[in-house]
């Protein structure tokens, strides 16, 4: 049960840009400009994932994330290094290996603008080849883990981001490909549609054991979905283990809540190794009263933003 | 290439185009006011020859000839250059690039029910028009076969000159000017505008040899029996000629294309 669905050995990528100069002058000159320095996205990054995984794959704006998910799907070409999808290379063997990869960029849609989403789902089966009956079935599936009669016979045009985003995720899933990477699939959604989405991932990863690469900002999506996480910062894989051992890893840590006169909260982050927690309160208490205190054990998203600021150094 | 594939997405265009079925009927009157402004251009020129003949057609010959173009340029309009420069831009490319079949197939197929919608309710009726009103000057027989056929060639001929010149978009990451030297280039030169007899004798030597004239004067030469389409020779030839374009077209299409993925590929979209 531990076969790889997804190998990277020594993954870089390189992008060549024109050095653009400034102002009206600038831009004639870049006309003729040979001017090019290289951008270095990915920097020697190594992964296996295997088969039934859920990965969240993080890192800062910038970090290097679509750039790693566009080679693993064969729209990119990594400068130098090897990634094996399903045991193929994407880039060499584009269209194969789209037949055997599901893929969501959030804010962007594959669906059929102008159809009804059943139409959609139609076509998407005729253009995979998925026999009739896998097609029922999986939409059977999707009956059972979402509410999809309001948004069936709906033109994607005429849907709200929500609906859309939850649309292409099933789109992508629709002929049940080993793996499926979603770059940033809850971006710009609600609470209730975001747990939606991911009880709708955590159903389909459990049924049909798919492997899925998850990029996003919301650690709610990573607490919910993701039992491992990798972390890349300016291009390079910076961690890449177990979400318990990195609540471990920082597992001293507390966030330390206090109600003040005027009902806010204020938020301390305290290392109990270095700081005493009662050490701060009663520092806090010389300057203002304090009405409530709560102490949290930390969250994901402070443990992550601690590693991208450690990063930062 | 699986039949299902391109049936699936022949059918799902259709249903796009017919969901935008308000466009047919501008696209009808559009073609109603060129018409009129075309009928008293050519009225003019006939008129002020003196003679019934120019250029060996008579006004009427000119008109049905002008009229058919019309029709035939709505039927194999497409907007590859249009489309593609757009998904260009918006990073689009990138989930066109993720189907599981060519790129340059999956976008054919996309068209092609467009071009069914629009010869069922675009060219179909005017032809009928063209026929009652002329009291059938449009020969019936075995020319709808040569036509429907050679209309067969130049769809492919115009897909692969439109592939041709979109990846020019990659480059200049401009598309109105080019989308707009296409479309008079292939316009004019083609004879959807002027009927190729009144060229002048020196262009029209050139342009007779040219793949534009594929595009629509073939087709036409072969519905109206012109051009030495009523003998077999002249068949021949003509067919000939669409074949010869098609295949050098397709071959530099693919070069062109496979060059400008490359570029993606490499360098992002
Ligand atoms: N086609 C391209 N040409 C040049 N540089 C690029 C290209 N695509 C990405 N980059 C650069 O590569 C770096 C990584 O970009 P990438 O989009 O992979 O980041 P990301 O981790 O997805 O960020 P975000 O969280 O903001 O989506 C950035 O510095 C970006 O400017
Ligand atoms: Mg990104």
């Amino acid at each position: 049960m531990s076969s790889e669905a997804l190998v990277m050995k020594n993954v870089c990528k390189d992008f060549k840009v024109l050095n653009r100069h400034e102002g009206l002058k600038g831009s004639i000159k870049d006309l003729f400009s040979r001017d090019y320095k290289i951008v270095s996205a990915v920097k020697d990054v190594s992964l296996t994932v295997n088969q039934g995984e859920i990965i969240g794959y993080l890192g800062p704006n910038g970090a290097g994330k679509s750039t790693t998910i566009k080679m693993m799907t064969g729209v990119l070409e990594p400068t130098s290094g090897e990634i094996l999808v399903n045991g193929k290379v994407p880039y060499k063997n584009r269209t194969e290996n789209c037949e055997n990869i599901g893929v969501v960029f959030g804010q962007r849609s594959q669906l059929w603008w102008s159809l009804p989403l059943i139409e959609s789902f139609k076509l998407l089966r005729d253009l995979y080849m998925v026999p009739q009956k896998d097609y029922e079935e999986m939409l059977e599936l999707y009956r059972s883990l979402v509410d999809i009669e309001p948004i069936l016979h709906k033109p994607v045009r005429q849907m709200s981001l929500g609906q859309r985003t939850l649309s292409d995720i099933l789109a992508a899933f629709l002929h049940n490909p080993p793996v499926v990477f979603l770059d940033e699939p809850t971006i710009g959604l609600d609470v209730s549609m975001k747990s939606k989405i991911r009880e709708l991932i955590l159903g389909l990863n459990k049924e049909k054991n798919t492997t899925v690469i998850l990029t996003t900002h919301d650690m709610g999506d990573v607490d919910a979905l993701c039992r491992r996480i990798v972390i890349i910062d300016k291009g390079a894989k910076i961690y890449d283990n177990d979400i318990d051992h990195l609540k471990n890893y920082f597992g001293s840590y507390r966030t330390l809540k206090l109600r003040l006169e005027d009902d806010t909260w204020e938020e301390t982050l305290i290392d109990e190794k270095t700081t005493d927690v009662m050490d701060v309160i009663m520092e806090k208490q010389k300057t203002m009263k304090i009405k409530d205190i709560k102490i949290l054990e930390i969250t994901t998203e402070e443990v992550i933003r601690k590693i991208y600021e450690g990063s930062e150094r | 290439m699986n039949p299902k594939r391109m049936l699936a997405l022949t059918r799902g265009g259709i249903m796009e185009s017919l969901h935008y079925r308000m466009s047919i009927f501008v696209t009808l009157f559009a073609n109603l006011i060129y018409l009129v402004l075309v009928y008293y251009l050519w009225k003019a020129i006939y008129d002020s020859s003196g003679t019934d003949m120019v250029n060996g057609m008579t006004f009427t010959d000119t008109m049905i000839y002008l009229i058919l173009a019309t029709a035939l340029f709505n039927f194999l309009e497409m907007f590859v250059v249009w489309d593609m420069s757009r998904s260009i831009q918006s990073g689009n490319i990138t989930l066109d690039l993720l189907k599981p079949m060519s790129f340059r197939k999956y976008r054919f197929w996309s068209y092609t029910g467009n071009h069914v919608v629009q010869f069922v309710l675009s060219f179909i009726p005017t032809f009928v028009v063209v026929m009652i009103v002329t009291h059938g000057a449009i020969r019936m027989g075995v020319n709808l076969v040569w036509f429907m056929l050679s209309t067969l060639l130049a769809l492919l001929i115009n897909y692969n000159i439109e592939m041709l010149i979109a990846p020019i978009c990659f480059y200049t990451e401009s598309t109105w000017g080019v989308n707009i030297m296409k479309e008079t280039i292939v316009l004019l030169l083609s004879g959807a505008t002027i009927p190729l007899a009144f060229f002048p004798e020196k262009i029209r030597m050139v342009v007779q040899y040219l793949p534009f004239r594929a595009v629509y004067d073939i087709p036409l030469s072969m519905l109206l029996g012109k051009n030495g389409a009523d003998s077999l020779r002249g068949l021949l030839h003509l067919f000939g000629l669409q074949v010869a374009w098609l295949i050098v077209l397709t071959i530099a299409g693919n070069l062109v294309w496979n060059k400008a993925v490359k570029k993606i590929i490499v360098n992002g979209g």
